[in-house]
């Protein structure tokens, strides 16, 4: 288990900010947030190579703000994965058995063990300035994991990597967690890593803790508009509620009238968001009786991004949608084009409820 | 190593660049003053070859050409003990008192090499603050080696620590976060990782803070006009025996020197080759 501990830590202009939160056994947990948030010097104090200014960070329950980074064994791999350039790829992962004294017979072993474990057999002689970015990445991982940590300190790992690499490799550390029984703690800006593999998340902003929780539960309600914007919902509207009951509320935004699941009760103003991919379009003449809420409106803006077309639509609210596009072909949207889109109830999400 | 960034000197002509020949030809001014300056001494000591050798075998030049580079090499001895673990904190650390520290170390590269020269003369000198308490214990600067050694000591440790300084900096600091997470002390990851990757730069330093200090002349006569190094003793020869006779010892030293060089350059063609692409 991991606790920070009202940890606050300042490096030059910079500083983490009184932030506490906990990271039990076993888990997966991601730490998002802006560039500059503080994300990598957590993960660094975690690995003991930043002492806190204040507070304290508990490794199993025991005090080790103090003590030196050689004698945490905690694994790190940073995103431009830190190979020493100057040894082969077998000395990179036979480095940390060197330092913890094992025999040469077990370094030996055990290199060859995560050579064959990561396919990167093949590679042993071989200078790492030479490898590909997925055989450095693999390199990264078993050398971290030769000194066989208890925790797992992954630094946006897989940010470099194509997303056939990505892919793969959010299964190889889909296996790691669960053959290992490792705790990792990952930095990601990607929400399909976050949901493919995190169990819990902390989102820091500024050098301080916005929001803490597991993954469905930030994702769900995030806490503050910037953290909803920061977690890729694209439409945070602010509204008022004019009627409410039975766990069920109209809001009022700017003339787009929505029902939603809350409890706010009515006069009051709310802030929610939903999904770009929440937001379905049909063509105008669609018949639509049934759906919670049917809203006409009218094309704004269309991009195009990869197999996705992105459509503004001017609902009184502005809404971002996102379909696939072969489906905006075929309903042939152009700017100016009159819509209908449906939003389920439980897809608009409270912020800060 | 191929390096697309740069062009052989052919190939600028096959297909011409303004900008490059014109600097080429500015350039070149410099080239040929300098050759100039080597082929007049070369052809002057050639002309002469029996006096060149009877110079070339006089004992008290080898002795003073000796003295010069075991002096230098002493030099380095020091800034590799002393120099290297400066230039690391340097490196890494960045507090407000690192720019005091770096203006301090380069105070000689900015100073008449005479002022330096009084410098060390007056703290080395039989009454100075480190040269009394150590002439109690019997070492001696005036007219001594080790006060040959402090001044040029004094006007080349610039070159070594920024040079190596520099050398630490480029090595990433997430290479020896690494090297520390997985067991290394700092000490290890400093000698396993930080060294064998800025070694060049230390052979860099090493070779130029060795240049300026046996080119070293003012600070040096200043605490120890004996025993001569080759820059006193060609001056020495040169107000008494005159132009023939200095400007042989000059040319020899030009030889030995370059020599020097060349080797150092050869043999660790490859040191560190990763040094550039850390």
């Amino acid at each position: 288990m991991i606790e920070f501990d009202r940890v606050g830590l300042a490096l030059g202009e910079f500083s983490l900010k009184d932030i506490s939160f906990t990271v039990r056994g076993g888990e997966y947990f991601f730490i998002i947030g802006p560039s500059g948030a503080g994300k990598t010097i957590i993960l660094e104090a975690i690995a003991g190579l930043h002492v806190p200014d204040t507070g304290r960070i508990l490794l199993s329950g025991k005090d080790v703000s103090t003590i030196p980074p050689e004698q945490r064994g905690v694994g790190l791999v940073y995103q431009d994965y830190s190979l020493f350039p100057h040894m082969t790829v077998e000395k990179n992962i036979a480095f940390g058995l060197r330092m913890h004294h094992l025999p040469s017979s077990e370094i030996q072993r055990r290199v060859e063990e995560l050579l064959s474990r990561f396919g990167i057999f093949h590679l042993r002689s071989r200078e790492t300035l030479n490898l590909s970015g997925g055989e450095m990445q693999r390199v990264a991982l078993a050398r971290a994991l030769a000194i066989d940590p208890q925790i797992l300190l992954l630094d946006e790992p897989l940010s470099a990597l194509d997303p056939g690499m990505k892919e793969y490799f959010i299964q190889v550390l889909k296996e790691i967690h669960r053959d290992n029984g490792l705790t990792i703690i990952q930095v990601s800006h990607n929400r399909h890593e976050i949901l493919s593999l995190g169990t819990r998340m902390a989102l820091i902003m500024d050098g301080r803790l916005e929001q803490e929780g597991s993954v469905r539960q930030v994702y769900a309600s995030p806490a503050t508009r910037e953290v909803a914007e920061f977690i890729g919902y694209e439409n945070v509207i602010d509204g008022v509620v004019v009627s409410s009951g039975d766990g069920e509320c109209l809001i009022d935004a700017s003339g787009l009238k929505l029902r939603a699941s809350c409890t706010v009760p009515a006069g009051q103003g709310v802030t929610f968001c939903i999904g770009a991919d929440e937001v379905v379009l049909h063509s105008p003449q669609a018949s639509l009786s049934g759906k919670d809420n049917t809203v006409q409106g009218m094309v704004n803006a269309i991009t195009q991004s990869g197999y996705l077309t992105r459509v503004v639509i001017d609902a009184g609210a502005t809404l971002s949608a996102v379909i696939v596009r072969e489906m905006a072909d075929e309903m042939a949207l152009r700017v100016g084009s009159p819509v209908l889109l449906t939003i389920r109830k439980n897809a608009i999400r409270m912020i800060g409820k | 190593m191929s390096n697309p960034g740069r062009e052989s000197f052919w190939s600028r002509f096959r297909r011409p660049d303004s900008t490059l020949i014109a600097f080429s030809l500015i350039g070149s001014t410099l080239v040929i003053f300098s050759f100039l300056a080597l082929a007049t001494i070369t052809l002057t000591q050639l002309a002469d070859l029996t006096f060149l050798v009877r110079v070339a075998t006089d004992s008290r030049v080898i002795n003073s050409i000796a003295l010069t580079f075991g002096a230098g090499l002493a030099v380095v001895f020091i800034l590799l003990l002393f120099g290297t673990p400066l230039a690391y904190v340097l490196a890494r650390t960045h507090s407000r008192i690192n720019s005091l520290v770096e203006a301090l170390i380069d105070i000689p590269l900015v100073l008449p090499h005479t002022v330096a020269g009084i410098m060390v003369y007056l703290l080395f000198m039989q009454r100075g603050l480190l040269g009394a308490p150590l002439k109690d214990i019997g070492i001696v600067f005036e007219d001594a080696l080790p006060g040959i050694v402090m001044a040029m000591l004094f006007v080349s440790m610039p070159f070594y620590v920024n040079t190596v300084r520099e050398g630490f900096q480029k090595v990433p600091l997430h290479i020896e976060n690494v090297a520390r997470t997985l067991g290394a002390t700092r000490f290890k990851a400093f000698v396993l990782v930080v060294i064998p990757l800025s070694a060049r730069h230390i052979l860099n330093g090493s070779v130029l803070a060795w240049g300026r200090a046996i080119s070293e002349f003012a600070a040096v006569i200043m605490i120890a006009y004996y025993p001569m190094i080759v820059s006193t003793l060609i001056y020495y020869r040169f107000t008494t025996g005159g132009l023939k006779e200095s400007s042989a010892i000059a040319f020899l030293m030009i030889i030995a020197s370059f020599s020097v060089f060349l080797v150092i350059r050869i043999a660790t063609r490859y040191l560190g080759s990763y040094d550039d692409r850390v």
